[in-house]
């Protein structure tokens, strides 16, 4: 039963997904085109297009390298969601992963699929509530708060939620975690790579270390 | 009216509210899409529930670091397109970098003496380029991802499962060395709040789940506040 709903989930989150994030990408560009023709400021194409090469230059490369490595994280469904939604590392993973583990849910079921899309929707919700909120009474909130959790939030939020996901992780594969910080601080440290590859170097270095020892254990539980 | 004033008029908050009406779309149609496989595969229906309720929490930490970013964001570059942007793909340094570059192709700088109407529109441009790469490659090629997938595990699902965890031990491996060196150094503050980040999550699932289960639901947020108050600590004692 749940092979063949598999499928039926598949095409269903493609039916969903594929129309959703064009439409997106198209009028994200609303905005721009009405300011444009309603004050007639339309600036010179070959401007546009030189900022973006420097946009491609900088970023063309996370454009793949991003959804691909963060496919088997967040699964089909949430990979439409979270390119969507955005705050991959620093929220959706996070959430996704919290709840595959909360629920003991194996990866590849579609229990796995239903729980990860589920906690992906409900951090979706926070982020639109605290972005709209932001924008209604944003700067009164900031001028109130003390300086340093202003500091604190912005600063240092992302990476404790990295360290902490990440020590989520640690606590289940302890040796694959040995390279998968080691391998991108070194690089980072020593070798002047662009930061898409190190991106590369590090996901797929540690699913090939990840192999060397899955086929190591399956052949010791062979003999 | 100078470019601000412009940039949060009403109508822009109209306009960039029809892309976060889109995602909003989409969320809702997946929550209906895995309510209805939970009633069709026979799962437990608590647990869609409870997966919603942890990702509900476990975003807020993360959604108040958000909150702030957004704030400085929007006296960048308006309201209207800091929330567009934020709600949808943008992360604030992306957006705050596509921004910049708008401008330093029209040869001024961001929101600096020359910033017209016009390079404020080459601005919004290079925001929604730059997001649209993301969006059309995840719109077109994620049925082929999955293909890669299935081609990597080869059918093994217990090598999937190592396969995902492993993707996602890289990938954090590489978030977290990217906060902790920077220009090439060791960022003391923020290799401190990774750290402490990560040891109280490990604390956490150690000794305090076992016991309490219902706390699991929490522990990232908690964690999330350890490694902050732990990395202010620092600042403050060294300075």
């Amino acid at each position: 039963m749940e092979n063949n709903y598999m499928s039926t989930w598949k095409k269903n989150s493609i039916r969903i997904g594929t129309p959703t994030n064009l439409l997106a990408a198209f009028t994200a560009f609303i905005p721009v085109i009405y300011l444009c023709t309603a004050y007639d400021c339309w600036p010179d194409p070959s401007i546009v297009l030189s900022a973006w090469g420097l946009t491609a230059l900088s970023f063309g490369a996370f454009y793949i390298v991003e959804p691909v490595s963060y496919y088997a994280s967040l699964g089909m469904s949430g990979t439409y969601l979270s390119f969507l939604s955005g705050n991959i590392g620093n929220m959706r993973v996070p959430c996704a992963a919290l709840a595959l583990d909360v629920t003991k849910s194996e990866a590849g079921t579609i229990q796995a699929e239903v729980v990860s899309t589920m906690a992906i929707c409900g951090s979706i919700i926070t982020n639109l509530i605290a972005t709209t909120s932001a924008a209604l009474v944003g700067s009164a909130v900031v001028a109130v708060l003390p300086a340093f959790i202003n500091k604190g939030l912005q600063t240092y939020a992302s990476a404790a939620i990295f360290g902490a996901t990440f020590g989520n992780f640690a606590l289940k594969k302890p040796k694959l975690a040995v390279f998968g910080l080691g391998i991108p601080l070194i690089c980072k440290l020593f070798i002047p790579i662009p930061a898409w590859l190190v991106i590369v170097c590090s996901v797929f270095g540690t699913v090939g270390i990840a192999r060397l020892f899955y086929t190591a254990e399956a052949k010791k539980a062979g003999k | 009216m100078d470019y601000l004033a412009i940039s949060n008029l009403p109508i822009f908050w109209l306009l960039a509210g029809i892309t976060v009406v889109v995602s909003a779309v989409q969320t809702i149609l997946y929550v209906r899409q895995a309510n209805k496989a939970t009633k069709e595969c026979h799962l437990d229906p608590q647990l869609p529930k409870q997966a919603f309720k942890i990702g509900l929490i476990s975003a807020i930490g993360p959604a108040c670091g958000v909150f702030i970013v957004m704030v400085g964001l929007m006296s960048a570059i308006g309201g209207p397109i800091a929330w567009l942007r934020l709600s949808i793909i943008g992360a604030a340094a992306t957006e705050l970098s596509a921004a910049t570059m708008g401008a330093t192709a029209a040869g001024v700088e961001l929101g600096g003496e020359g910033y017209t109407l016009s390079v404020l529109a080459v601005s919004w441009f290079a925001m929604a380029l730059n997001g649209a790469g993301w969006l059309v490659f995840t719109g077109v090629a994620t049925p082929g991802l999955e293909k890669l997938r299935d081609k990597m595990s080869g059918g093994d699902m217990g090598w999937l499962a190592v396969m995902s965890a492993a993707c996602s031990i890289g990938i954090f491996g590489y978030l977290n060395a990217n906060s902790m060196v920077k220009a090439g150094s060791l960022a003391v503050g923020p290799t401190i709040a990774i750290l402490s980040g990560a040891l109280s999550m490990m604390a956490i699932g150690r000794f305090v789940v076992p016991k309490h289960p219902k706390l699991a639901e929490y522990s990232l947020g908690i964690a999330m506040i350890v490694g902050i108050a732990c990395a202010i600590l620092y600042e403050s004692i060294a300075a």
